[in-house]
């Protein structure tokens, strides 16, 4: 059973009278431990997919499926808890909240399972000090430098055991050397922990870090890339 | 808690903004306040009166308005023989000021008065002897308490038997008082008085004319007769002498005219400045929503539900009323204060009106920070976050 299957997925947008087709007919799956690089030009669809795909967008047709779950769109209550448990975010612009610390931050996603204070702070703790960042636990973002502020986002992403990470142009705000650490990080974590991981990119470098790579042009997947991982 | 953590530093970091919302809360609060406190301070003086002196005593006073026609001890005396419901008299002649005890300056009221002063305002002894009718004309005197422990505290030990001297005149301390409260139909602080016999007084002070004296009223008829009674009476006695009688019951009514005139104005005020406080608070609300936006979509994302969302938002509200609540309930208590110190009352903290100052807090937290709150829930997680 795959983690993410995506069967046909339609999303157009109004805008005015005129209908904007965004995704015309996607069907993609993602296997458990699987690293994905989903490359595309800019405004080919992609963070329409990864939204879509993290349940915060609701398909204009087709059928989506969670860990082998069809999603029902009218529950807003359980989709809030399928994110909470299932998806972890990480975003272009990091979106840490700014009065937050770093251990906070990490701690959010955990917040909302009701654990208690010193539980998720322990969690975070731990979670910082696998991407590298205990020594900011306390920091505020402004704080940190871009690269260091994208690695407690994904330690945000992955501190609540989510099956899947999806991240849109993780590097995109990054320098290249920064951007390539990040890329490693998230390697490396789809290695030594088996997440699987979505990563939205338009960079062939980034890419190149993913045993699979998928293209999509003007809202179509439109061909599979299955070469060799640098 | 981490919510309300959350709250205060959202709060502080729009310093502005928030001292603005405040101030209509704060006012809102403080008027509630003082008006339920000032209602207390009234009830419990009202109550005292009662307790403490009975309802059946008034005050007879002379009015201003005729100098020549004077109220004369003998006629005041007199007055129980001719007005049957009258059952006991008390005049009395006092005169306030700076004086000088044993090298000591204080302030002290010299008052003058007979033995039914002391029964009428429920007196009581603490050493040493009462001052009677025997003693007209003769320089004996009892101390109220704050005296007698001003005189103790420059190291006068043995006050019965003592001598004081005012102007000049030297008494002797014959007796000691126990603590009287101030207020109700009580013409002085008694407790800072030296008490002579009236004739005593009348003797050696400058101003002998008598303006007013207590009395006790009793037997069948209404105040409304008993008053026509006495004014008849004094008409009589000294042409053109008209008085003025005040019962503890228009006393009573009295203070609580004074006390509705004021909470009236404290309500409005008060719900004046809570509907501005509230509608600052919302606006205050929206902006930060508005500011927000990101934090909602990506909290959102991360899973928060509507509920939590909104609940979020809530807490700020009520947070940010309770902080303006707290100001408010000392502001209030600081209102009642004044009002009890400028009406001579006394004052007293009521620990229902601090509740409701608190009650009232959250409800203006929880009415203004709805629909903010809701709008925060309800924003399309992905709009939200992308703005
Ligand atoms: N809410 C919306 N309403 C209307 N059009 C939208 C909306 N969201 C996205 N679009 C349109 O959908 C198209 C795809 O947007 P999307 O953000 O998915 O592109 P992208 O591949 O992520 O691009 P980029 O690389 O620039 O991030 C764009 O043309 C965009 O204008
Ligand atoms: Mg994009």
């Amino acid at each position: 059973m795959s983690m993410l299957k995506a069967v046909d997925i339609y999303k157009s947008y109004k805008v005015g009278p005129t209908e904007v087709n965004v995704l015309r007919g996607i069907s993609i799956e993602v296997e458990r431990g699987e690293l994905l690089a989903v490359v595309g030009a800019s405004g080919s669809g992609k963070s329409t997919l990864v939204h879509m795909l993290g349940l915060l967008e609701r398909p204009t047709s087709g059928d989506y499926y969670v860990e082998g779950e069809k999603i029902c769109y009218d529950d807003d209550r359980a989709l809030s808890t399928l994110r909470n448990q299932k998806i972890g975010f990480v975003f272009q612009q990091y979106y840490l909240l700014p009065r937050l610390t770093a251990l906070d931050n990490v701690g959010l996603p955990l917040v909302y399972r009701g654990l208690r204070i010193s539980e998720i702070k322990e969690q975070a703790m731990a979670f910082l000090r696998k991407v590298g960042m205990e020594d900011r636990a306390h920091h505020r973002p402004n704080e940190m430098s871009g690269g260091q502020q994208q690695r407690v986002a994904i330690a945000r992403a992955i501190v609540g055991k989510p099956s899947v990470i999806l991240a849109d142009e993780p590097t995109g705000a990054l320098d290249t050397q920064t951007g390539q650490e990040i890329m490693a990080l998230i390697r490396k974590l789809n290695e030594e922990e088996g997440i699987t991981a979505v990563v939205i990119t338009h960079d062939p470098k980034i890419a190149m870090h993913c045993q699979r790579r998928e293209e999509i042009v003007d809202g179509l997947i439109v061909h599979q890339d299955q070469r060799e991982v640098v | 808690m981490a919510n309300i953590e959350e709250a205060l530093r959202s709060l502080t970091s729009a310093k502005q903004r928030t001292i603005l919302a405040l101030t209509g809360i704060i006012i809102g609060i403080g008027s509630v306040i003082g008006m339920v406190s000032i209602g207390a301070i009234v009830e419990n003086e009202a109550l005292k009166q009662f307790q403490d002196m009975g309802v059946d005593v008034a005050v007879v006073r002379r009015e201003f308005s005729d100098k020549t026609a004077e109220m004369k001890l003998q006629d005041i005396f007199e007055l129980k023989k001719h007005v049957r419901d009258i059952l006991e008299v008390a005049p009395f002649l006092g005169s306030g000021g700076e004086y000088t005890l044993h090298g000591k300056k204080t302030y002290l009221e010299q008052t003058g008065v007979t033995e039914s002063f002391f029964t009428l305002n429920m007196i009581r002894l603490r050493e040493g002897r009462l001052i009677t009718d025997l003693d007209a004309y003769r320089c004996f005197c009892v101390i109220g308490k704050a005296i007698g422990d001003f005189l103790r505290g420059i190291g006068i030990t043995n006050l019965v038997g003592n001598q004081i001297i005012l102007g000049d005149r030297i008494y002797t301390i014959v007796g000691v008082l126990d603590h009287v409260p101030q207020g109700g139909m009580r013409p002085c602080d008694i407790n800072n008085a030296v008490l002579t016999h009236i004739t005593t007084a009348g003797r050696f002070f400058q101003y002998r004319s008598i303006d007013s004296f207590m009395v006790r009223l009793g037997g069948q008829k209404t105040t409304t007769e008993i008053k026509t009674e006495v004014k008849d009476y004094f008409n009589k006695r000294s042409k053109g002498l008209s008085v003025t009688i005040l019962t503890a019951e228009e006393l009573i009514a009295n203070m609580k005219k004074q006390m509705r005139l004021f909470t009236l104005l404290l309500g409005a005020i008060g719900s004046i400045s809570l509907i501005v406080g509230g509608i600052g608070v919302m606006n205050m609300m929206l902006v930060s929503v508005a500011e927000r936006r990101m934090e909602i979509g990506l909290r959102r994302a991360l899973g928060a539900l509507q509920r939590d969302i909104q609940t979020q938002f809530i807490i700020e509200s009520v947070t940010l009323c309770l902080v303006g609540g707290v100001i408010g309930i000392l502001l209030g208590v600081l209102v009642s204060l004044v009002f009890a110190k400028l009406s001579q009352w006394e004052f007293l903290i009521s620990y229902g009106s601090i509740a409701l100052g608190f009650g009232v807090a959250t409800a203006v937290g929880i009415f203004f920070g709805y629909y903010p709150a809701r709008a925060a829930a309800k924003l399309d997680p992905i709009k939200a976050l992308r703005s």
